[in-house]
């Protein structure tokens, strides 16, 4: 994304700037239709210097984005949970292991934990269990310093499958906590980069 | 129907647990039994309903409805009209030599709006009419004309029975609507008469809705919804009104139920970490009481029909079970049946508002499939009776007369999923509104008219 962004820069940039940063070797100015004069010269080396800046915000830009995307997935990466337990599993707990340096690095984000359950149980109790799937893992995030203000949870109960199936395999699907990034989602800082 | 009648099982549940392990079909220590005690069902015939001036159709339509209702009131045995009685003064021995017992007829004459209909119920064994009313029916294009007609037929069970008809009511449930791709989901609220008849959407959300209960005048609806984020909220049913119920800052609110009097609400909420038991004065509205404290979910809460205590769900020990416990908190005592090793599964329990008997659905293993069961709440741990066995049952609820229950089948080889109500006196099923396993949640009604808001005043 980053790599293609700049490439359209650049060749955008060719007809006006003679000089592209990579390769450094010299490219053929095109064939000026006018005759070169002073001025015209000096505003072919402002604009030379206008589209390198605008490079580089692109770049910079593209580089925040992705890191906010990547921080996105990490932050939306669902936890899964085992038959009729709210109790967090070895995965799950790396899953939201993940998830922590990002909201410490982050103050501003908030979440939406949204727990699920598969269509066993009756419709009315896996209400109840997932809630108490969304508030395992709100209270495990609080256990690394992560303010419960900044975590809404809610339930969905059997009512919103990922997989529509009546087996094993879609009901380890659908019991599950879904993460909403409701604030501060716009601009994600990556720690450590 | 008979199969379904053989496959009625009284489930025992006894205090031996070590006994019966090797039979892994059933669970230890409950025994099955098939238990009916046999009614007497008085046979009845309804005459096609009479009238000079009224158009044909609305006397079929008329007739069709109230015979409909006698049939689904299972309390008599109807018989066909020959063709030699259908008319002229009704022939209490001939009717005798037939064995009918009683004779159903109506004169049905235009009037203002309407029609007035003179229903007059026969008593063949003693030769003499037994009562005769004449009711103000309105015109059958009004919405209110099919629940007119089910007051009459209601009446007609209570003077041959003295008990109250179940006709005139509706049922009130919610549709889970399909997805279509999108991440949001819509449900409905449907009502659909005790027929199976004059179903309507009574409105719906981008969102969940869950639960809806009758208030005790059959004027409102109380239901949750969660549109991100949980309400509690009271629709009435003729303007479609619809207000939220201020109960204060929750994660969750699910299972409302209106207290008898309708003066206060119980629901359960999540409102730190875990679901507990609320009670809400409606009529004053303030005075939120939290009524449960125990470890562990507890939901689905519904009242005594003195309002001194409630029953609902609780998963202290796990899995659910039903416990009883005072109308304002207190000692909890279970009903459904525990055995140790036996991940016995009970919940959404409904308490019959003519008497001690609880509903609710379940199953006594892992392997099971819910099943609607009844339990006595005067006597906790005695006895359950299993109303069904075949394909999934949930979420039984009442109907007035604690004699009949609505509730959601799943769907089996032969039948279709959706709604049913079945008696819990003959065991009799009958499908109520079929052909998708969208509904849910049905909550009945209660009288929502008699003959007496239709009768007109004596000369």
């Amino acid at each position: 994304m980053l790599r293609k962004a700049a490439l359209v820069l650049l060749i955008a940039g060719l007809p006006l700037a003679a000089c592209a940063k990579k390769p450094p070797a010299p490219v053929e100015p095109p064939k000026p239709t006018l005759p070169d004069t002073a001025g015209q010269g000096a505003a072919r080396e402002r604009a030379r210097q206008d589209s390198i800046a605008a490079a580089e915000r692109a770049r910079a830009e593209a580089a925040a984005r992705e890191a906010t995307a990547r921080a996105t997935a990490v932050l939306q990466e669902m936890v899964f949970f085992d038959y009729d337990v709210s109790e967090l599993r070895q995965d799950a707990q790396e899953a939201l292991g993940r998830k922590v340096p990002i909201l410490r690095a982050n103050a501003g984000i908030t979440l939406r934990v949204t727990g699920h359950a598969d269509e066993r149980g009756s419709l009315e109790y896996n209400l109840a269990l997932g809630m108490r799937r969304a508030q395992s893992v709100k209270d495990y995030l609080a256990g690394f310093g992560i303010d419960g203000a900044r975590i809404q949870i809610d339930s969905m109960g059997e009512d919103q499958p990922l997989d529509e199936g009546h087996d094993e395999a879609a009901w380890a699907k659908n019991r599950r906590a879904e993460f909403g990034i409701t604030g501060g989602g716009n601009a994600i800082t990556l720690p450590g980069s | 129907m008979r199969r379904l009648l053989a496959a009625l099982l009284t489930l025992l549940a006894c205090a031996a647990p070590a006994r019966a392990q090797q039979d892994t079909a059933r669970p230890p220590g409950i025994r099955l039994i098939t238990r009916y005690a046999p009614a007497t069902r008085p046979a009845l015939a309804i005459r096609p309903f009479a009238g000079a001036n009224a158009p044909a159709e609305v006397l079929d339509s008329l007739t069709t409805i109230v015979r409909r209702d006698l049939e689904y009131a299972d309390r008599f045995s109807l018989l066909q009209t020959p063709a030699a009685l259908a008319t002229g003064a009704v022939d209490y021995q001939q009717w005798n030599a037939l064995r009918v017992m009683y004779v159903v007829t109506g004169e049905l004459t235009p009037a203002a709006a309407g029609y007035e209909l003179e229903l007059v119920v026969h008593d063949v064994v003693y030769g003499k009419v037994r009562v005769s009313r004449r009711l103000r029916l309105p015109a059958e294009t009004s919405p209110a004309f099919r629940l007119a007609a089910h007051a009459a037929s209601d009446d007609v069970v209570r003077t041959i029975t003295g008990r109250p008809g179940i006709a005139a009511t509706r049922i009130a449930f919610t549709r889970q609507n399909p997805r279509a791709g999108g991440p949001t989901q819509t449900y409905d609220l449907l009502v659909v008469d005790s027929d199976g008849f004059g179903q309507r959407r009574l409105g719906g959300v981008a969102g969940l809705i869950f639960s809806p209960a009758w208030s005790p005048d059959g004027t409102r609806l109380l239901y949750t919804q969660n549109q991100g984020g949980w309400k509690l909220v009271e629709r009435d049913v003729a303007s479609g009104t619809v207000r939220t119920i201020d109960v204060g800052q929750a994660n969750m609110i699910t299972t409302p139920g209106y207290s008898p009097d309708g003066r206060r609400v119980a629901f359960a909420m999540w409102q730190t970490t875990a679901m507990e038991l609320y009670e809400y004065n409606l009529a004053e509205r303030c005075c939120l009481k939290r009524l449960t404290t125990v470890r562990g979910d507890d939901q689905s809460p519904t009242y005594s029909p003195d309002g001194s205590r409630i029953a609902f769900m609780a998963t202290r020990l796990g899995l659910p079970h039903i416990y009883v416990m005072p109308a304002n908190g207190g000692a909890q005592q279970r009903i459904s049946p525990y055995v140790h090793g036996q991940n016995g599964y009970y919940t959404s329990p409904d308490w019959s508002p003519t008497g001690t008997e609880i509903a609710f659905h379940g199953h006594w293993n892992s392997r099971g499939t819910y099943q609607i069961m009844i339990a006595d709440a005067a006597r906790p741990g005695a006895q359950i009776r299993q109303l069904t066995s075949e394909g999934a049952n949930e979420d039984p609820s009442w109907a007035p007369d604690g004699r009949h229950l609505v509730f959601t089948h799943a769907g089996v080889r032969g039948s279709s999923p959706g709604l049913y109500v079945v008696d819990t006196g003959t065991g009799t099923r009958r499908p109520l509104t079929t052909g998708t396993d969208a509904y849910r949640l049905a909550d009945w009604s209660p009288v929502l008219l008699t003959a007496a808001d239709l009768e007109v005043a004596g000369p």
